[in-house]
């Protein structure tokens, strides 16, 4: 179910003008096919009336509410990822939305990292396809055998630093946020200032070990939004 | 639907303090009426037997055979009782020997019973046929040779009569003394209830302007002085928590200024001149770094409030405190080794505590990244666990720092107090981790506390010893 061009399509129900302009220009700038709605009418009118792989729902609208519009589109047997938006952080209310059909929230404010990577979870569900080695340019990871080289010389990582490397090279090109690492990486439930500290420390040894001598440089520090590795300068 | 039962307690306490009284009223005039009635009665036996002992002398059989009283006895009423008296003498085949003119054909009993008269005086109550209640005793007597038995009858009518007048007092005095009790009751209890009048007049002045007030307690040891020593109490704790909230909304709504200027102005300054796309990554770059710290902060606010309001379900695990301190140092260990410290950690590994390892985790976090943060480059941090006492277990994170002033001490556990404004800033802390650590150890019956010195602090966290660290210390 993609549309003419092969590209993912998104539903965004969204009232916030600025945050859904923002959603549309972020998403098909990533390549996916997006159609806004405005409203939970017109949202609910859009997801029954043409197909989408994916609906992308602020759970805060006027009329009626994301919760309403979600259940409504369950009761109508759709199985489509449904990926809420929602402003109140409260834990009755993720409950509440993962019982009304919801695949996975995002609190907002959000970064867009996060969303993007949520997304892509949700559109590739299914899809089993993680490779054990990895690479980008020279630089080399073997995943069963922990070892990492770039060009013909092998780089000695701590676990830690592995495991960040690991993720960075699964989520390359892309930018990822310190939230995601936090959550990803160091497995850590709630955020705090001292680990953006810890992480941009080990970022730093990191990139030492990675990009010291080496002309291209691979991992990139995007400020205020997070890290990419990438071939070229973002 | 009108209600019946009055409105007012102190018209229910009136109500039923006359209820119980007249209750109480009429068991005691029964009781009081029917011992008089005893009493009176046995009064009455005693002149009749003293009477049948002066009579039964004074019998005799005339010529004629008959038994004959002389008449001078009847002159010589000495008791009123006395006017009414009734005799009969009947032979011990029940033949009619004597009978005083003045029953004319009523007989006081007929045949004698067995045993009448024998051991006792057989004392009894009977009706005449005129309907004269009479009190009658007999006694045998042998007069000349011949055995009778004598019967002797005084009226009940004064009796009674007394008797009644005395219920018909009782029950005359029982409204009037109701009505008194009643009206004494209401006063009294409109007088016990003033004061709790006064308190719902003092009660409704108190808005949410004016927590200040308190209610008069006149005597605070009575029932009264208590219920309105704790509803201050809880004015007490309303106030302050009121005022807690005031601070804090107006904290909150300074800190998140803060950030948002500075969106504001980088933003603003940006586009003050036309730039090349470096120029404007890094105007984005800034702006969005602040709204970073903006979300941190309402996550932060959220944290508290929610902690406030006591919604924050705690786990409760059993945590062995010298492998879980490491842990999380190890995780932070890297900040301090950027600066070139010696992270120490050591102590008894045997005390564990029960309580929240992700709140805990925050609390010792917190305290580490202060210490590593006002360590200065190429200084030390030490942890240390031990048994305080018995009964606790101490987590002291020790820093060689600057110390901090005496001032600032208490105040540091505050939400968004800094020491130093700028610095803090720029070591990225929004002014809560010491507050966060505080609730932390408060909510698991612990404390936090601080020594300071100016060659450094130790924050101390304290927490009650799980009870199989209790049992077992060498375990």
């Amino acid at each position: 179910m993609l549309s003419g061009d092969g590209r993912l399509r998104i539903l965004v129900v969204e009232d916030d003008r600025k945050i859904a302009k923002a959603l549309v220009e972020g998403l098909e700038g990533n390549s996916y096919a997006v159609t806004l709605a405005h409203s939970g009418e017109d949202g609910f009118f859009l997801a029954s009336s043409q197909p989408f792989d994916l609906i992308l729902l602020d759970v805060m609208l006027p009329g009626r509410n994301g919760l309403e519009i979600l259940s409504a589109i369950r009761k109508q047997g759709s199985r489509i990822p449904v990926l809420l938006l929602t402003a109140r952080d409260a834990v009755e209310d993720r409950v509440m939305g993962l019982d009304s059909g919801a695949d996975d929230y995002l609190v907002k404010p959000f970064a867009f990292p996060e969303l993007l990577a949520r997304v892509r979870a949700l559109a590739r569900r299914g899809i089993a396809d993680i490779p054990t080695v990895l690479k980008i340019l020279d630089l080399n990871m073997d995943v069963l055998s922990r070892s990492v080289t770039r060009g013909e010389q092998p780089i000695d990582l701590t676990p830690r630093e592995f495991e960040l490397l690991e993720y960075l090279l699964r989520s390359q090109g892309r930018v990822v946020s310190r939230e995601m690492l936090s959550r990803d990486v160091w497995k850590e439930t709630m955020r705090h200032t001292s680990l953006d500290n810890v992480i941009d420390v080990h970022m730093r040894r990191l990139r030492n070990k990675v990009d010291e001598g080496f002309p291209k440089k691979l991992l990139h520090t995007v400020r205020g939004v997070g890290f990419v590795l990438k071939a070229e300068r973002p | 639907m009108k209600q019946l039962w009055p409105s007012h307690v102190r018209t229910r306490l009136t109500l039923w303090y006359v209820a119980i009284l007249a209750a109480v009223l009429v068991i005691y005039g029964g009781s009081t009426s029917a011992v008089l009635l005893y009493q009176m009665r046995g009064q009455l036996d005693h002149v009749a037997i003293e009477d049948l002992e002066t009579v039964e002398g004074f019998f005799a059989f005339g010529p004629d055979g008959n038994l004959h009283l002389p008449s001078e006895y009847h002159d010589h009423p000495y008791s009123p009782e006395m006017q009414e008296r009734f005799v009969e003498v009947r032979a011990e085949d029940g033949a009619l020997l004597y009978r005083k003119e003045r029953l004319g054909d009523q007989v006081l009993g007929g045949n004698p019973e067995p045993g009448e008269g024998v051991d006792s005086y057989s004392p009894r109550s009977v009706r005449l046929d005129t309907g004269t209640p009479v009190r009658v005793i007999s006694r045998r007597h042998t007069i000349e040779g011949r055995s009778t038995l004598i019967r002797l009858g005084f009226s009940e009518g004064l009796m009674w009569q007394r008797f009644w007048q005395t219920v018909v007092g009782l029950l005359l005095g029982l409204p009037l003394a109701l009505g008194l009790a009643g009206i004494g009751g209401y006063y009294l209890a409109r007088r016990a209830l003033r004061p709790v009048e006064r308190m719902a007049r003092r009660a409704h002045e108190i808005h949410a302007e004016h927590l200040g007030t308190r209610l008069e307690v006149e005597n605070p040891y009575d029932e009264l002085g208590l219920l309105g020593q704790a509803f201050n109490e809880t004015l007490a704790r309303l106030e302050r928590s009121f005022e807690q909230l005031k601070r804090f909304t107006s904290d909150a709504s300074h800190e998140l200024r803060t950030p948002l200027t500075a969106i504001r102005s980088v933003g603003e300054v940006g586009l003050q001149r036309d730039g090349d796309s470096s120029h404007y990554r890094e105007v984005i770059g800034s702006m969005l770094e602040e709204a970073g710290r903006l979300s941190r902060l309402v996550e932060g606010l959220l944290g508290m409030a929610r902690a406030d309001s006591g919604q924050v379900k705690l786990e409760q695990t059993s945590i062995s405190v010298l492998s879980f301190v490491r842990e999380a140092t190890c995780l932070i260990e890297v900040l301090s080794e950027e600066k070139g410290q010696i992270l120490s950690i050591g102590g008894d590994n045997s005390v564990g505590v029960i309580g929240d390892p992700i709140v805990l985790r925050r609390v010792v976090m917190n305290l580490l990244d202060n210490a590593i943060k006002y360590s200065p480059t190429g200084g030390r941090v030490g942890v240390r666990i031990l048994r305080s006492d018995a009964t606790t277990v101490a987590i002291e994170i020790e820093d060689n720092g600057p110390g901090i002033a005496l001032e600032h001490r208490e105040k540091i556990f505050h939400r968004f107090y800094r020491i130093d404004e700028g610095r803090s800033r720029d070591a990225g802390g929004a002014g809560l981790g010491l507050a966060i650590a505080k609730w932390g150890a408060e909510v698991h019956k612990g404390r936090l506390e601080l020594d300071s010195s100016s060659t450094g602090c130790v924050f101390r966290l304290l927490l009650p010893l799980a009870v199989e660290s209790l049992r077992d210390p060498a375990a």
